[in-house]
């Protein structure tokens, strides 16, 4: 299959502010990290089942923190796996604990594999 | 668990909550009855106005006809969650309000109900096909790679009672029945048998349905829909140029109760469930019996076990779809148990005004019962003009009837022969 093209997933991330659609635009033309993770903070709160505007640090817990469940943690993961064409296996999600850890996660996943060009 | 013994455990509806064609509250929902206003609208499914299906029963108020819960609206009276949202599918949007509302009516807060080991929670509906295509069309994309990790819980048989049991904290127990349009009369039917028989002692009994291209087209492959564009053609039970039945959306709640529990918390009795019985028509996976068999087992079920003589009963609720086999098989169920014993109840469909909800169905027409006994008037035929001559010697008025029923029965047939009858009364109307 082939990776949809940036349009395809700014349409994925319409509900989002534009500065988030802005920044997913950012890490697709340049690989820019700092804007691929503003992506993946909002997708975090995004999925939060009980949504709060309190800020997102790296040390709080996806769980015992922002409160999550499991399946707010697989939508998450589905969303993300949809907007950036990589697959996350279930023994990788497990140690995914904290924001931070999402982040650095994500990061890897995407290093790993070049941005599809637009 | 209470010790009264099982003949003497009577089972009271205290609360009603409706999201229907002909209204989103009690009031509404009377008015249309009493004046046999109906609340069928045009529809378009598919972007294709060549379908032969011109007009549904739509639900007004809520907007849930797109597959993410990020597009739906709802009425702003009620506060749903977005951690309730995630898992629902569109009708289940309808049933959480709906059972907010018959909390209220019932004289329930959402804090008494949770992790109460004596309230269940008894579900009818037939899944969100719209949901469940859609999941797997996402699933196929990707080749099965990943999919909606909500894609179950928000589309399967089941979706009720999943999303329902968990935003209410249900401890008592919880089920969902499916049996196409006899499902949320079966879901009352073993409300009443769980209350009986001591193992709970408040049932939340919940239908619900989609109105969409998923779950009502596969109707007009049948050949089972109406194609009249003029509503009051469209929908027409009884009568001899009824061409099929139209489709509608929505949820209703009723809230069950053992009558000494309604007691002790003084709560309003509007209406006993005498009775209930059910039988199966081995005849056909999707046709009734030509001749209303099972119905009339199912009714005459209902009579014993109520100890109701057909002659008591003041007005029956028929299942009346609209079509041709179904109405008339029910026409003769009735003369068969009624006419033959010289009894002559007021008959009505009030599927005319809604259209017909499928699952839920049974339950709306149940809640419509206790309205009638409650507001004291029985509900007409509006759209009869020549009724089928299989009707003869059937009281089937044209007009609401502005006289209070005091025992009545409520009908409901599905696929595969099930049939299902509640017989309602008044609490004067209860032994002592």
């Amino acid at each position: 299959m082939l990776p949809p093209s940036v349009s395809d997933s700014i349409a994925q991330l319409q509900r989002f502010p534009l500065e988030i659609r802005d920044a997913y635009r950012s890490f697709r033309s340049t690989g820019d990290i700092a804007a691929l993770h503003m992506v993946v903070l909002a997708v975090v709160r995004d999925y939060m089942p009980q949504p709060a505007e309190t800020p997102l640090t790296d040390e709080m817990r996806l769980i015992e923190d922002l409160g999550y469940d499991s399946l707010a943690v697989a939508e998450t993961v589905f969303f993300l796996e949809d907007l950036l064409q990589v697959r996350i296996e279930n023994k990788e999600l497990l140690q995914v604990r904290t924001v931070g850890e999402l982040r650095g996660f994500v990061t890897r996943k995407v290093e790993q594999k070049p941005p599809a060009a637009a | 668990m209470n010790a009264v013994p099982f003949s003497l455990r009577r089972v009271v509806i205290t609360g009603l909550g409706f999201v229907t064609p002909i209204g989103n509250d009690r009031s509404t929902v009377t008015a249309h009855l009493r004046a046999g206003r109906h609340g069928l609208a045009p529809v378009v499914f598919l972007g294709n106005p060549n379908l032969p299906v011109k007009v549904a029963g739509t639900v007004k108020d809520f907007t849930v006809d797109s597959t993410s819960w990020r597009d739906w609206r709802w009425p702003a009276e009620y506060e749903i969650p977005r951690e309730t949202l995630r898992g629902l599918a569109p009708h289940g949007v309808y049933a959480l309000c709906a059972v907010m509302q018959a909390l209220r009516d019932a004289g329930l807060s959402e804090e008494a109900v949770a992790g109460d080991d004596a309230t269940g929670l008894f579900c009818a509906s037939a899944g969100s096909a719209m949901m469940l295509h859609h999941n797997l069309a996402q699933l196929h994309a990707v080749r099965g790679e990943r999919g909606n990790p909500m894609g179950v819980v928000s589309s399967i048989a089941g979706t009720l009672n999943f999303n329902l049991a968990a935003h209410f904290r249900i401890t008592g127990a919880v089920c969902g029945f499916v049996s196409a349009c006899a499902s949320a009369s079966h879901a009352l039917g073993y409300a009443c048998d769980e209350i009986q028989l001591g193992r709970l002692r408040r049932v939340i009994v919940v239908g619900a349905e989609e109105l969409n291209a998923e779950t009502l087209l596969p109707f007009a492959a049948m050949r089972a829909l109406s194609s009249a564009s003029d509503p009051v053609l469209a929908s027409r039970p009884f009568d001899q140029g009824r061409d099929g039945f139209v489709g509608a959306g929505g949820a209703v709640v009723l809230i069950l109760e053992e009558a000494g529990l309604a007691a002790e918390r003084g709560a309003r009795i509007q209406a006993e469930v005498a009775g209930w019985g059910q039988a199966a028509d081995g005849h056909s996976m999707a046709v009734s019996h030509p001749g209303g068999a099972g119905l009339r087992l199912a009714m005459q079920r209902a009579l014993a076990q109520s100890g109701v003589k057909p002659g008591e009963v003041d007005y029956v609720n028929a299942h009346g779809t609209s079509t041709q086999v179904g109405d008339r098989a029910e026409a003769l169920a009735l003369r068969s148990l009624f006419t033959e014993a010289g009894a002559r109840p007021r008959v009505s469909s009030t599927k005319a005004l809604t259209g017909h909800p499928l699952s839920l169905a049974g339950a709306m027409e149940a809640a419509f019962c206790v309205l009638a006994l409650t507001e004291g008037f029985i509900p007409g035929n509006p759209h009869l003009v020549t009724p089928d001559p299989a009707c003869e010697g059937l009281d089937l008025p044209r007009a609401a009837v502005d006289r209070a029923p005091r025992i009545v029965l409520n009908n409901s047939s599905g696929f595969g022969g099930s049939n299902v009858c509640h017989v309602l009364r008044t609490p004067a109307e209860s032994p002592a």
